[in-house]
């Protein structure tokens, strides 16, 4: 079974077709920058894209990632030394705390602004409603949205 | 002066680089009477140079002696040597090291970070200075206890003051490996140990079963989808176990309680001004990650080894414990700190990392252990429930005569997660100063009488965000608010004509906080729109008062509009990371009183998944207005647990939209209200 993740394509061996993608990414190809929150799509620590739109890594399995277009934090900006606007932006805005649900809240921000991209507030709060940060940086996220919409080059 | 130590530092940049070995070093561990949360003294000065290390480049290396889970402390420490050093930023790192690194340092808990290690590091840091400077590089460092400038903490500095982001950030942006269950090690196989009294689910070539030396069972897997979908099949006990009342009133019936926080006698037959209960739930941790540990055995016999990744809030406790646990001299473990993908407290006991050393051990490969969600809840521990009962009389000034604060609760610092059955008994003698913290008003009282019963309960209960200030500071500035109202007063102007004197800097944050919200010009409370104001002291060391809006929908549903806050927790090394911190705690307390309660049936958690146990969303984050101050010369203190008396606020704002006060927490529209 191939998948195709971050522009490059993986084998994965059959017996793990059944498995949560998030596993595959983490333990099988080394790619831990998605975490594993609760394995339950309650809490978006997982979030990645699936051709191009937001998904929780933790409700797909291998088999159903083959053949779309699979993008982890590691491959948002499409190469090593750049960032995306996104994460410009939660620089910029001094978002995380302790960071672990990170990933996911810029991956969810990322899809959302790929479909919206100027958000006001209730677009941003529907959008992000399913990434849970238990230190308390929703404020930050907000913003951080808000000025990476404005970084975003239109096309 | 006589030395008071000596550490050879610089000899030539590849052996810096390499670290030096530590001779003569002092053992920092004080006396340990409760092997569940651990006391240690502070450093010696010779363990403090040890933190320091000059790198080959010129830059240097500060090995961090606080773990890092979000607060910020990493960031605020290397701000602190920079300055010190008078070089930019980023001639100073950090990194957090192994427990083989340095001395050992007591827990990073009870926001005590800055206000016990500004002053060691920027002292070991100024000494460099000293040294750098007289060109001396190649002797030894020696603390004589002499007088040195200590540039950082007089404030207002090139770095001091200045905001920055979490150490970090950019590995955090881009994904790249910084927590436990990040590390990746050859032939590693995923393991879990089953839980007491639990049915194995059903084995295949897959999945293997594991004795443990300790007794209990583990299963390991070569794939975590095979291990976690295991862990879905676990039939755990489910017996009913009897739950104590955790009742006041019911503890009052039982007889006097055991504790005494204030002792007046107070006349029990007169009337009282008010006389309210307070009942605050269980709670769960929540953080996102949940515990993970990888364990490594290396060699056999007398050269056996043990290496261990976690993310604590005390390697140094983790390393004495599995050193105890599998015979081994505490050099023999080595204890990598991860970064905690949030704390809260519940990284405070050892747990993952016996878990996973127990599979390592017994698989004989290295073992990553990572909870599920539902193992959070179930196997963690929680804040324990109290019930309050606040009696108070009042002057016909409006001044408060009559203090009285009964309360019972759950343990918190005599965690019954990490004790012996006889340890549990011989703490009950004892007040447990986790359930006391913050029950003692800010207020002036002729007589004040506080006083509680701690009850065991047969759910694990520990630390939690502020400990007992949380609950004690919701019943207690609930209860002045209502008394406030009770005397006609306008609820600022009771607080500060009860506020006890000495309490300068409380009086300074209510008055501020007053100001940015145009308090006394608020618009009269009622039809769905109300405010209100809390304020509290943190450890005797920070201070903070809040007000808060709230807009209560027709259906009774609670809405936090805007919240203002002023904190004083002495000097700001980094306002940034103050300000996150002050920002987090806003939220723990809207979650406080508006969703969080881990639910119980028949003695145990009954909570599965984030669906059982809601923490706020974004979309609950209210516009937040905040401002830090200090008076001058005021020492860094307590910033990550004081703005939790937010709870009060957002209550009180409840009961000024609604007329009903909030007596249960969490707040609930078609609730009673208190009685």
């Amino acid at each position: 079974m191939l998948l195709t993740v971050n522009g490059q394509t993986a084998e994965i061996p059959d017996q793990r077709a059944t498995d949560p993608l998030l596993w595959i990414l983490r333990e099988t190809l080394g790619l831990t920058g998605t975490k594993f929150g609760c394995g339950q799509g309650l809490c978006g620590a997982c979030t990645i894209h699936l051709d191009g739109k937001a998904a929780r890594s933790c409700q797909v399995s291998a088999a159903e990632a083959a053949g779309r277009r699979i993008v982890t934090i590691e491959g948002l900006a499409g190469g090593a030394d750049r960032l995306h606007p996104v994460q410009q932006a939660w620089i910029a805005e001094s978002v995380p705390q302790c960071g672990y649900c990170q990933a996911g809240q810029i991956m969810s921000a990322a899809a959302m602004l790929r479909a919206t991209p100027r958000p006001d507030d209730a677009a941003i709060d529907a959008a992000m409603a399913g990434n849970l940060c238990r230190c308390g940086t929703y404020a930050r996220i907000r913003k951080a949205i808000h000025r990476a919409a404005g970084m975003e080059r239109q096309p | 002066m006589k030395p008071v130590s000596r550490r050879r530092l610089f000899r030539h940049a590849a052996r810096l680089a390499a670290g030096l070995t530590v001779f003569a070093a002092a053992p920092a561990c004080a006396l340990n009477p409760l092997p569940a949360l651990p006391t240690r003294g502070m450093p010696s000065a010779e363990a403090r140079i040890a933190w320091l290390r000059l790198l080959p480049d010129g830059r240097v290396r500060l090995l961090l002696p606080r773990q890092e889970m979000g607060q910020g402390i990493g960031i605020a420490l290397r701000q602190i040597v920079a300055e010190e050093l008078g070089w930019d930023l980023d001639r100073v790192e950090t990194v957090l090291p192994d427990t083989a690194a340095i001395a050992p340092v007591k827990s990073t808990v009870g926001s005590d970070s800055l206000k016990d290690f500004a002053e060691p590091v920027a002292r070991t840091a100024a000494l460099l200075r000293e040294h750098l400077r007289s060109g001396t590089v190649t002797s030894e460092i020696i603390d004589h206890g002499q007088p040195l400038e200590l540039r950082s903490l007089r404030g207002g500095g090139r770095h001091v003051g200045q905001g920055h982001p979490t150490e970090q950030i950019a590995a955090i942006v881009t994904g790249a490996p910084l927590y436990a269950a990040d590390i990746r090690l050859p032939e590693m196989m995923f393991g879990l140990v089953l839980p007491v009294g639990a049915q194995l689910p059903g084995l295949n070539e897959d999945l293997r079963l594991l004795r443990l030396e300790d007794g209990r069972s583990g299963l390991l897997a070569a794939y975590p989808a095979v291990l976690h979908a295991a862990a879905a099949r676990i039939a755990r006990d489910e017996a009913p176990r009897a739950m104590p009342e955790i009742d006041i009133d019911a503890a009052e019936r039982r007889g006097h309680l055991e504790h005494a926080v204030r002792g007046d006698a107070v006349a029990r037959e007169a009337a009282w001004t008010l006389d309210r209960r307070y009942n605050i739930p269980f709670a769960a941790h929540a953080a996102i990650e949940p515990r993970s540990a990888v364990a490594q055995w290396h060699g056999s016999g007398r050269a056996l080894r043990l290496e261990v990744w976690t993310g604590t809030q005390d390697a140094f406790f983790v390393r004495e414990t599995l050193a105890r646990q599998f015979g081994l001299s505490v050099d023999a473990v080595v204890v990598h700190s991860c970064r905690i993908g949030g704390g809260f407290g519940a990284r405070t006991i050892v747990r993952q990392e016996l878990e996973a050393a127990l599979l390592a051990r017994a698989a004989g490969r290295p073992v990553k252990v990572q909870w599920t969600r539902a193992g959070e809840f179930l196997d963690g521990f929680h804040r324990p429930p109290s019930s309050h009962r606040i009696r108070a009389r009042l002057d016909g000034q409006g001044r408060i005569v009559d203090w009285w604060h009964s309360f019972c609760s759950g343990h918190v610092i005599f965690t019954s997660a990490a004790m012996p059955r006889w340890m549990q008994f011989a703490t009950s003698l004892v007040k447990d100063p986790g359930v006391a913290r913050g029950a003692v008003p800010p207020y002036l009282a002729t007589r004040m009488r506080v006083e509680f019963s701690d009850l065991r309960l047969p759910v694990d209960t520990g630390p939690w965000r502020g400990l007992g200030a949380g609950p004690n500071g919701f019943a207690i500035e609930s209860a002045i608010d209502e008394l406030a109202a009770l005397a006609g007063h306008d609820p600022l102007q009771f607080r500060l004509l009860n506020l006890d004197p000495q309490h300068a800097r409380l009086k300074t944050c209510l008055e501020q906080v007053a100001d940015r919200a145009a308090w006394m010009e608020r618009p009269r409370s009622g039809a769905g729109l109300g405010r209100g104001l809390a304020c509290g002291i943190y450890k005797d060391n920070s201070y903070a008062a809040v007000i808060a809006e709230v807009a209560v929908a027709a259906d009774g549903a609670v809405r936090v509009v805007r919240l203002h806050c002023v904190q004083d927790s002495g000097l700001v090394v980094n306002p940034d990371q103050v300000r996150a911190q002050i920002e987090g705690n806003l939220l723990w307390g809207i979650g406080m009183v508006l969703s969080e309660s881990l639910p119980i049936e028949q003695g145990r958690v009954a909570a599965y998944t984030f669906a059982d146990y809601p923490i706020p969303k974004l979309d609950e984050m209210p516009v937040i207005d905040i401002a830090m101050i200090a008076p001058p010369q005021a020492p860094p203190a307590g910033a990550g647990e004081t703005a939790m008396v937010c709870v009060a606020a957002v209550s009180n704002a409840i009961a000024a939209a609604t007329g009903r006060r909030v007596g249960t927490l969490p707040y609930r529209p078609a609730m009673p209200s208190a009685t």
